[in-house]
Order: C-alpha cells, then structure tokens, then sequence
C-alpha cells in the first residue's frame, strides 16, 4: 500500500488538554498512516508525553478536548486496555516489566495462552521462543527479566507489544537506553514491521536515527505549535530550528582553555566485584581526575561505566584490590554519605530510581543532601532552606509553576535539573555525571553542557559517563574506554575519533589494553 | 512533561487543591458524624466524666500511634508495640509491687529496657536486611511469652495497698482547672510568637508567606482548640495526666518529623530509599534512631495503659499494635512509607478512641465492638483512596 494515500489508522483533531495553570497540548492535529514510522520531536515539556498519553486512554476520554479517531472512527479511551483492545500498544521509557518473572511470562502476561482454564506454559515458552528469533533477538525466554540488562528488558518489551498483535505501536524513546548494536537490532526490526503494514509513532530526541528510520517527522512545541515533514524533505539542523524555535550553532561547546590543577581522585589496580561470592566486574582499573578536567567515560553496554562510578561514589559492590585517593586522602571504603561529605557527589544514570523522590517537592529534592548547613540547633531553618532552594531553581531555570511541585510532575529534561542541582547544592569539589543527557532535549543537553564548562571554570572535576561517543568526544579532556571491565584505552583530545574510540570499547585497540582470554 | 509551566506564566496554583482539600475534611467529617451518633443515642457520651474519660483512652491509643508513625514513615512496620506495651508496663509493676522500687526508679528501668529492646530490633532489621514485619512479629510474640513469665501470669497492681503514686498517677491525675487554664493561655501565646517569628523569618528572605488573615485564623482555631478542650476538662476534674504526656510526644514527634533533618530523612526512606542512599541519607542510622524513639514511646504508652488498668494482667497492650497501625492508615498513612503526619495519626485515634468508647458505653457485644471497627478501617482507606490519593 501507499502510505502517502491511504486513510489515517490513527487520528488526532484538535486535541487540547490542560493541567492545572499549564496547557499542555493546545489544539494538536495529527495523524498516523497505516505503515509508516511517524516521528515524534520536541523539547521537554513540548507535549510529546501529554499526546502520546491522551491517544493512548491514559489521560481518559473526557479529559481533553478535541476528537481522536481509529481507523476513521471516533475513539473514547477510557482506560489504556481500552486503547489497546483497539490496537495500540504503547511502550514506555519506563519499562513495565516483572523482575521476577521470566522473560516468556513477561511476554504474555495477562494474555497467557490456555488450554482449557490452565495456563499452557509449553505453547507459552515456544511462542514466546518464536517471537523471540522472528525478531532475530538472541535472549532465552527462561532467563528472569531481572538478569537481563536494560536493553535486552526493551527488546522484550517490544515484544511483548508485538505479541498482542497490535497495529499501532507507540514507541517513547526506546533507543535511549539501547547500546549501538541493540539500536541496530531495534531499527531493524521496525523496518520489518513496517513491511507488514504495523504504523509506528517513535518518540526520540535522537535525530540521527529519527531522520534514518523515519517516513515523516512532526515536531512539537510549546504544546501548540507544531509542523509536520517528509523526512526526505528536512534536515536535521531544521528538526532542531523548529524544536527549540532558534538555531543550536555548537552542539558541544566545551571550553578546553580551563587550567588543570591538583589530582582530586586517583584510582590504580581497582578490582570490583558486586557482592563476596561474585567473579569481579572491574579489574585492573587506574586513571586520574583532576581539577577544572572532565573526563569522560566510555564503554559499550555492561561494560562496567555506571558500576565504577557508583563503586567510587560507594554505592555498589565490594572491593577486593587496588587503592583509591579522594583529596589526596585514601578512601578505603566509601558510602554516599562519606563521599558527599568529601567533595564528591554523583548524579545516575537512572534519575527516577536513584535520584528523585518523584512524590516530594521540588525543594524536598534539591536540599535533601545539603540539609546540614541550613540547620540550626537541630531545626531546619524553612526559611533559609526556601531561599538557597529558589537560588538554584532559577540559576537552573527549572521550568515548574514553584518549589511546592512534586519532581514528578516535571518533565525529563526538568527533572534532571532537580537532580543535578541536588548534587551541586553539596559544594562538591568532584561531581560524577552518569548519562546526564539521557532522554533530555537539544536545549536542555546544551544547559547541562554549559553547566560543565562553569563547573570546571571554577576548578572543580567533572567524570562524565555517556554513550553518545559524540557527546562524550565533544566534552572530555580525556577520554578512557572500559571494555568487559578494564581500561580498553586512554586518549587525548587530539586522538579522539569515534572508530579508534569504538574499538578500545570492543577491547581491540592497541595501546596500553590488557588482552582478553 | 505533564505540568510543566512555560517560562511566562506565573505561578498561579499549586497542585490540584480542592480533592486535597475534601480529602482533609473527610477525617473531621467522620469524626463528628461518629460522635453525634453517640451523644443521641447516648447522652452521657458528651458528659464531663465520659469525655475525660475518652481522654485518657486516646492518650493510651493516639501516643503509640504517633510512635509507629515513626517506623511507617520509613516503610517499616511494628507488631511488637502491643505486647512490648505490656511488657514494659508489667516490668515497673513488678519492681514496685515485688521488689519495693520506688516508682519513678522502676519506670526508669523499663523505660531503659524498651529503648534498648527497641533498637536491637531495629538495628537487627537494618542490619540484615529482613523485614521489618518479621522481626517484629517475633518480638510480638517473645514479648508477650517474657511479659507473662515477668508477672508470672497473674495480676499485678501498679501501686502497694492503695497509696498513690507516680505509676498510679499516670492516669489519675489531673491538673487543677486554674493551672489548666494558665498552661493554655501559656500554649497558645507561644503558638501566636512562634506563627509570628517564622512569618517575619520568611518575609526577611523574601519566601513566599500565606496572607496575614490565614495565618491568623490557623493560631485562632488552635487556639480556640486548646481552650475548648481546656474548659471541658475542667468541668470534671481538669486536664487529665494522660493527655499532657500525649501531647508532649506528639509535640516532639510533630518537630522531629517536620523541622529537623531526621524527619526528612524518614520521608525520604520511606519515598525512595535508593535515592536517599545515593543522596547521603544515612539510612541504616535514621531507622534505628527510629525504632529506638519508639521503644521509649511504647513504654510510655506501656505505663499508661497498665496504670489506667490499674494494674498488670495479661491481657494489657492486647491488639494495641493493631489500633496503632489502623490509627495512622486512618490518618493519612502510607504502609509503603513516605507520607503520613502527626496530625493524621491523632484523628486516626480519635476516631478509634471515640468509637471504643462510645460501644462500651452503649454496651455493644465484644463480638461487635471488634466488627464495627474493622469495618470502620476498611471504610477510612477506601474513602482516602476514593478521594484521589490516586
């Protein structure tokens, strides 16, 4: 079929929906042929949330105005299984997976196949093996989710989608967790889909891969505004001109010119393991971080990154050699507390389970680290607290109507805001940066780069995780790859290119990498 | 993305007010409906002696309900409170009636035993790792067999031969009306000097501050509060003992969770625990300090309810676990842990206080008694739920 003339599967007309003091999405039309992968952009707060969960009964028919139409009939979800009786399936950033529960039951969970009023687990785990290769997805269907890492959870979550047979498929950023390889995997088997007939919203903010995969692109913003492209007509520095509304010129505007000063961390021969009865995950570990550098690290998926930080920072695993010097003091056996109270703070890679209390307020979150210094005789002083609170939320510019909001109501790219202003609310002298640029927008990454730039400017350190190599090359002063838990290799700027980068992360560059048995 | 602002606009409401707003009223609503129900099919439920009566039992209920609030705002729990209560009460009774200790001694002791029995048991969860429900269903039932060896499974009085003192006074003593009403006046003029303070405080940092007339009608209320309960009182004999030693725990646990870092922290815990982790909360620490704070409460809880039994039987502290717990869910609080209030627990046992004491005296079957507020709690949570807790 040509998707170019076919009637719309999906349907939005003047679709506005407010919250309390903010409208959301003010008079949205849009719409989703059968299969095309339709593209959605915007910065956070655009409205990209808000109209995928209208369309989806989320936000109940009722709540909104305007009119959403499947396959050319008017829809009135109430409930999100409404929705998917209809067809759709929605999957989300945050996955909604059973940890305890193997990957087949995820699969068919609450769609189990039967006989008689039994559960046929034998049909269940070979169609669930089926689904699994049709996709040319390399996981056992018997594994527990728990043990799988993030992005193999998202494959499964896709499959999990497809396994309800749905025709419409709403996808919210599901590359931002994803490694290179598992992208490749993911886009292909939209592709596929795509040939069947399957319609695809795909929410991201990468747009590399949004102009690849992409039929059409609609960009969103403020809620209101918004265009829709053939992808073969736009380019991506347009895709951004109409997100943010100005043109982006530096992408990576890292000021290289700030002074080096002391060793504040030193790490050699760290060994790591998760707990005493585990092989280790890190081994043979040793680098620097000094004053006024950013140094960032990098690595494929499960190569240990987010572990050697959160070791560091003493929330993970055990260690069973090597040394590490924190202010030129050694630091034997680190817990957050200790480390805060040091100089070093650290902002995760996964801000709603480690770094947000989503029901608190704004100003719960950004002072629960640095609540010392606002206490008198045993008391918080409110009122100081409210004021260092309102210091940082405007020098963060944190989009929210005050600090009485609960975090949870803000967006991503606010969000982690919060997050990171709660780290800087501690005066760190060392701040670790895990994926602080996740599921963010163009102008909210560009803060947090700025942020960066200040940060080192006034001679603190900044360790900086990511798996966009080039956002990673575009900040560090020095880059070191982990591979399966080791240095894989250490560059400077003037060898930062992605290849010999990529390499050191698949453990075959050549210098200073320890083979592999 | 779903309440974002953008830049421009100011800042005119806060979150969704007016389901907050009834959800606050339910309690106070259900709490008069209980009581006129009472007082017409009882006149002597609104009389003098019964409500001062009433009083003593809620400061038995409310004081280990403000108690557990300290553990569930963690995410913990505690079945223990119960039989701990009993007990640390049997354990003073002993010592006065068998040994000769004087009483303030003997209370001392026991109170010293539930602190350190408290925090073994919270140091003992934190440390390993197991849930709190366990242990302290443990400690529920090795309290109760220690309880009853310490009274050797009879009865116990709290006093020798009919003397008075400070175990029997727990429960027997009231302030006279005169110095009830001066201990008023004195409360509420500091309420009105405190409200004042942190209103000039605010202003001087340029935070935000409620009108002038809001702020005034709270201290007003409050204050009018106090007086009313003042006034009652002394139409029998006075301000129960009972009820100061309730209000001051619930003073100091009201500052501890809302005005010093440790509360924070026990909101923080029972919110996300991860995250409080990674943001330097010393987790392990907070949740023993709390388990310890409960320890003293339950023993004072303990002498309470033994003292206004009269004296150590086996039955004392009975079920009082369960009342805690049912008086905080009633009030707000999250079993999950991260929200619940002081105030919430209090209404909470009002409203089981109340409705005790009211079936006592329409001498309603036990059968029932035990029905009627189970059917109460179930009915509390569901309506908090209705009511947009989501």
């Amino acid at each position: 079929m040509n998707p170019a003339t076919s009637a719309p599967v999906l349907e939005a007309r003047k679709l506005t929906k407010c919250f309390p003091g903010v409208i959301a999405l003010n008079e949205v039309t849009f719409d989703l042929r059968p299969g095309e992968i339709h593209a959605l952009c915007g910065e956070n707060g655009a409205g990209k949330s808000t109209l995928i969960k209208t369309l989806s009964g989320i936000h109940p028919f009722g709540s909104y105005e305007g009119e959403i139409r499947v396959n050319g009939q008017p829809a009135q979800f109430t409930t999100l299984k409404d929705a998917e009786a209809a067809g759709l399936a929605v999957i989300y950033q945050e996955l909604a997976l059973v940890e305890e529960m193997s990957v087949a039951e995820n699969i068919f969970l609450g769609n189990e196949p039967r006989r008689g009023p039994w559960i046929d687990w034998d049909a269940s785990y070979a169609q669930a093996a089926r689904l699994l290769a049709q996709f040319q997805i390399q996981i056992d269907p018997d594994v527990k989710v728990r043990d799988l890492g993030v992005g193999q959870k998202q494959l499964v979550e896709i499959v999990k989608a497809l396994g309800k047979k749905s025709r419409i498929l709403i996808l919210d950023e599901p590359t931002a967790a994803l490694a290179e390889s598992e992208v490749e995997i993911l886009l292909r088997i939209l592709r596929d889909l795509r040939a069947s007939g399957v319609a695809c919203i795909y929410i991201s903010h990468k747009l590399g891969e949004v102009k690849a995969i992409a039929d059409r692109i609609t960009v969103l913003r403020d809620g209101s505004s918004i265009s829709t492209f053939d992808t073969a007509s736009v380019e991506i520095p347009d895709i951004i001109r109409h997100m943010v509304g100005r043109e982006i010129k530096e992408l990576f505007p890292r000021d290289r010119n700030t002074p080096v000063g002391d060793t504040l961390l030193s790490v050699r021969n760290l060994e790591v393991a998760p707990d005493s009865s585990s092989p280790s995950r890190l081994r043979d570990v040793s680098f620097d971080v000094r004053a006024g550098e950013v140094l960032g690290i990098g690595g494929l998926m499960g190569a240990g990154r987010s572990e050697l930080l959160l070791h560091l920072f003493g929330a993970w695993g055990e260690r069973r050699a090597g040394e590490v010097q924190l202010a030129a003091t050694a630091d034997p056996n680190p817990d957050p507390q200790d480390s805060i109270q040091r100089g070093l703070v650290m902002v995760t890679d996964d801000r709603k389970r480690f770094g947000l209390h989503l029901d608190q307020p704004i100003g719960f979150n950004l002072s629960l680290s640095s609540l010392a210094p606002v206490t008198h005789l045993g008391l918080v002083d409110e009122a100081r607290e409210t004021q260092v609170n309102q210091k940082l939320f405007d020098a963060l510019r944190v989009k929210a109507p005050g600090l009485d909001v609960p975090v949870g109501g803000l967006s991503g790219g606010n969000q982690q805001k919060v997050v990171i202003g709660k780290a800087l609310m501690t005066q760190p002298r060392i701040v670790f940066l895990d994926e602080p640029t996740r599921g963010i927008d163009v102008g909210a990454k560009l803060e947090v780069y700025q942020l960066i730039n200040r940060l080192t400017a006034e001679g603190k350190a900044v360790v900086l995780v990511s798996s966009e190599l080039p956002e990673l090359m575009g900040m560090s002063d020095r880059i070191v790859m982990l591979h399966e838990g080791q240095v894989g290799g250490t560059f400077l700027p003037e060898e930062f290119n992605q290849e010999s980068l990529l390499a050191a992360a698949m453990g075959r560059s050549k210098p200073s990498a320890p083979t592999n048995p | 993305m779903t309440a974002t602002a953008s830049p421009t606009s100011p800042a005119p409401t806060r979150t969704p007010l007016s389901a907050t707003a009834i959800r606050e009223l339910t309690m106070p609503a259900m709490l008069i409906a209980i009581w006129i129900l009472f007082a017409v099919l009882s006149p002597a439920f609104l009389s003098p002696r019964n409500l001062s009566m009433l009083m003593i039992e809620l400061s038995v209920t409310a004081t280990l309900a403000v108690g557990v609030l300290l553990v569930l705002l963690p995410g913990h729990t505690d079945l223990s409170v119960g039989a701990g209560a009993g007990l640390l009460g049997g354990i003073a009774s002993v010592l006065i009636f068998k040994h000769s200790w004087p009483a303030p001694a003997a209370l001392a002791l026991s109170l010293s035993v539930g602190v350190a029995l408290y925090c073994g048991m919270g140091w003992f969860i934190v440390k390993n790792r197991i849930q709190a429900f366990i242990i302290t269903l443990g400690g529920m039932l090795a309290f109760k067999g220690a309880f009853w060896l310490v009274i050797q499974s009879t009865t116990i009085p709290v006093v020798r031969g009919g003397e008075q003192n400070l175990y029997s006074a727990l429960t027997t003593f009231y302030l006279p009306p005169t110095v009830g009403l001066a201990l008023a006046a004195g409360v509420i003029a500091a309420l009105a000097v405190l409200a004042i303070r942190s209103r000039k405080r605010r202003q001087s940092v340029g935070a935000h501050v409620p009108s002038f007339e809001e702020a005034y009608l709270k201290t007003f209320v409050a204050g009018q509060a106090i007086l009313l309960v003042v006034l009652v009182c002394n139409q029998y004999q006075g301000v129960p003992l009972a009820f100061l030693i309730l209000c001051a725990v619930a003073a100091v646990v009201h500052v501890l969770t809302q005005h010093t870092p440790f509360g924070r922290y026990l909101y923080a815990i029972g919110g996300n625990e991860e995250a409080a982790v990674v943001s330097g909360v010393p987790t392990k620490k907070v949740v023993i300090v709390a388990f310890t704070l409960l320890g003293s409460i339950v023993a004072i809880t303990g002498f309470m309810a033994t003292a206004y039994a009269g004296a150590s039987t086996t039955t004392v502290g009975d079920l009082m676990e369960l009342d805690a717990i049912a008086a905080c869910v009633i009030g707000g609080t999250s079993l999950k842990g991260g929200r619940g209030t002081v105030l919430g627990a209090l209404f909470g046992a009002l409203i089981m206080a109340s409705l005790l004491n009211g079936m006592t005296l329409l001498a309603v079957s036990p059968e029932l008694k035990f029905i009627v507020r189970g059917v109460v709690l179930a009915f509390a949570v569901w309506m908090d739920v209705k009511l947009g807790r989501r």
